[in-house]
């Protein structure tokens, strides 16, 4: 069965999008995955490397494959702004 | 056409474009224009559309082609050989005021054949604040000399008096008369080439060749968005004035061969002067495209034409008049260029074809920090920090971005050399260097922005002032990519020295003795022995930072641009004795990816 590349870090196989690096499954293709994705979060003022006047409310999320730990995405997020989706059509 | 005849004249109509900003670039006396490379030139077609876009600021292109539609619409039956047109109107064409634009009929035979366009951005407009960026202002009646259209040259005679009335208006008006001359001799350098052209190889086959060029490129644009997948992509930008937060969103849609950027859900124009126009936005979008998707394709309108472009009126991405909007360039329209970068970004890498086009956010916060007071000559100066060009690379998909490498909507982009600015205020570097931690962290890692601090320096006055604007310094605007980290943010911290400071040579924020002050938008002081710091974002990263080689890590560390606690904490490298510790590395790899995949903190 061949294999889409939707990103560098996913693809769809069999109709769904999977991790690219172990083939875990998250959810089917043309849906939003990130939610079926390993979510944490960090405050950027938390980081490495932040300003001295960066947002206190303001995170970088991370969207991580549940079966193996790798990172899939990340998006720069006020808590209450939605996920960035990205839907590729196979 | 032959086809030898084709490729001669597309690269001559190139060259003509180079060679006129060459010749911007030698008359004009400021180093926004000469050192940072604020500028921009290109060739239209008779009827205003874009026949061969120039390097510099790319999003100038199409609001160029829309500056010479609006002349031929408002000057019909009046456009003759030899005139000259300013528009600088940001409701009609321009992005903001103080990017001036100046174009140029270009006749053969009494018709009308084409038209050279440039802008520069000029020493001063005569808005509220010096420079042009005009934190102060609450609305465009307050931003300067703003004309939708006027003749500043008629049948190849200077009109004297629309050119003292605009030099009346505006402080510097040497300098003015100066960047206004360059462009004029840009244009006068544009029409002698392109006539040449046309005298040697006739009209028609010029124009042939043109309208060929043009189908090419719609051709194969068209072909590469084919060859794309279909979808659909998004991304936000955050931008931030006097504590309120605003939002650029960007839902991208490619179908077969047309690609739609649609803006709705950004947030409503502010009060503030980082609105950006509705042609501001389109120039905005096409600025990171022209480079990612064309590459290899001359831009013109063919280019143009497969792309749509939805931005709600009365939106920061397409604000009404008489909204304020003088800092656009390093406002919305940067955040619409960001936006429109990851987008792009993402669609490249979701293509075994293109994959390797795929590009994270570069350089994403603009600062406009414009000097003005009196020099160590007793002279007047205004002038800005080119370091805001500088720039620093995204990460690539194959390569790390290149540290302090510039930008996407300019690709000739550069700061000033210390020196000169030095030569120009009476300021004191006390250092400038890459800034660490600030590439985004990723597999591979986005290029450094860098860091710098002033002091006074042989002030006839103690010091000087300078007028600060930009989106903030509260939010990374270089997206990472695909599981890269967005890069660094800006900031910008004024030292206020304590009474008995000693003339200070810190070289670093921390050393620099005096309370410190985060800033970021309004006009301050530069005087006696206070300092200001700034420092630029970097490029955002691309993939995993745990995949990134760990001997990568470690050279990164001991070049000073990555910090031993992010070795540690984001890219899960373990140094000892100055090399890698290979197994602890796998172990503390593994622990972060199992942190990962419990979960932690929510956002």
């Amino acid at each position: 069965m061949s294999r889409q590349v939707i990103s560098a870090t996913l693809a769809i196989e069999k109709g769904k999008i999977v991790c690219a690096d172990c083939g875990r499954a998250l959810v089917e293709a043309g849906q939003s995955w990130k939610r079926h994705a390993a979510l944490t979060s960090t405050p950027i003022r938390d980081m490495p490397g932040a300003a001295s006047a960066v947002d206190d409310k303001v995170v970088l999320r991370y969207f991580a494959c549940p079966g193996c730990g790798s990172l899939l995405d990340t998006e720069t997020a006020l808590p209450e702004d939605p996920f960035l989706d990205d839907v590729v059509k196979a | 056409m032959d086809p030898i005849t084709f490729s001669i004249i597309r690269h001559r109509l190139f060259r003509v474009v180079e060679e006129a900003v060459i010749t911007l670039k030698h008359v004009s006396g400021t180093a926004i224009t000469n050192e940072g490379h604020d500028l921009m030139v290109s060739l239209y077609r008779a009827d205003g559309s874009l026949l061969m876009g120039g390097v510099g600021f790319l999003h100038h292109l199409t609001s160029a082609a829309e500056a010479c539609k609006s002349i031929i619409r408002r000057f019909a039956g009046q456009i003759n050989e030899g005139d000259l047109f300013l528009l600088n109107d940001p409701f009609t064409a321009a992005l903001h005021t103080s990017d001036i634009y100046l174009v140029s009929p270009i006749h053969h035979q009494g018709k009308l054949i084409a038209w050279s366009a440039c802008f520069v951005h000029v020493y001063d407009i005569g808005a509220m604040n010096p420079g042009g960026f005009a934190p102060d202002a609450q609305d465009i009646f307050t931003e300067g000399f703003s004309s939708p259209g006027i003749k500043l040259i008629d049948r190849g005679q200077l009109r004297q008096d629309v050119w003292d009335t605009l030099l009346n208006m505006v402080r510097g008006p040497e300098m003015v008369a100066l960047d206004l001359r360059s462009m004029i001799a840009c244009n006068n350098v544009a029409k002698d080439r392109l006539l040449a052209l046309v005298v040697k190889y006739g009209e028609a086959t010029v124009d042939q060749a043109c309208l060929t060029l043009i189908e090419q490129s719609e051709t194969r644009l068209r072909q590469r968005l084919r060859d794309l997948p279909d979808g659909q992509w998004q991304s936000r930008q955050y931008l931030e004035v006097k504590g309120e937060t605003y939002r650029v969103i960007l839902t991208m849609t490619k179908q077969d061969d047309t690609l739609v950027f649609d803006f709705s859900g950004s947030s409503p124009q502010s009060k503030y002067a980082v609105n950006c126009t509705r042609w501001a936005s389109l120039g905005g979008l096409f600025a990171p495209l022209f480079p990612l998707l064309c590459y290899d394709i001359t831009w013109n309108e063919g280019v143009i034409r497969p792309i749509t472009m939805i931005a709600p009126e009365g939106s920061i991405v397409n604000c009404t008049r008489p909204a304020p909007v003088s800092v656009a360039t390093v406002g919305a329209i940067q955040s619409v260029n960001n936006a429109a970068c990851s987008a792009i970004g993402k669609m490249l890498a979701a293509s075994d074809q293109y994959a390797d086009e795929a590009t994270a956010v570069w350089h994403a916060n603009h600062f406009a920090i414009f000097m003005f007071g009196t020099n160590q000559r007793g002279g007047q100066s205004i002038g800005i920090l080119t370091e805001t060009f500088a720039g620093a690379g995204g990460a690539r998909t194959f390569a790390d971005g290149v540290d302090i490498g510039g930008e996407i909507p300019n690709p000739i982009s550069r700061m000033a050399n210390v020196e000169t600015i030095e030569a120009a205020f009476p300021i004191r570097y006390l250092f400038r260097r890459r800034l660490q931690d600030s590439g985004g962290a990723g597999t591979f890692r986005g290029g450094t922005g860098g860091e710098m601090a002033i002091v006074p320096h042989d002030a006839p006055d103690g010091g000087i002032h300078y007028v600060l604007s930009g989106k903030g310094s509260k939010f990374p605007q270089s997206e990472g990519l695909s599981g890269g980290y967005p890069g660094a943010i800006n900031d910008y911290v004024w030292v206020h020295a304590p009474k008995d400071a000693e003339r200070s040579f810190a070289n670093s924020l921390a050393t620099i003795p005096g309370d410190k002050q985060p800033i970021s938008w309004g006009v301050f002081p530069l005087m006696q022995k206070d300092a200001l710091y700034v420092r630029w974002n970097g490029g955002g990263g691309i993939g995993d930072p745990l995949r990134r080689a760990p001997e990568k890590v470690m050279q990164d560390v001991i070049d000073g641009v990555v910090s031993s606690r992010a070795a540690d904490e984001v890219y899960g490298v373990v140094m000892s004795h100055g090399t890698v510790d290979a197994s602890a590395t796998q172990q503390r790899r593994s622990d972060l990816r199992r942190v990962r995949m419990a979960g932690g903190r929510t956002a």
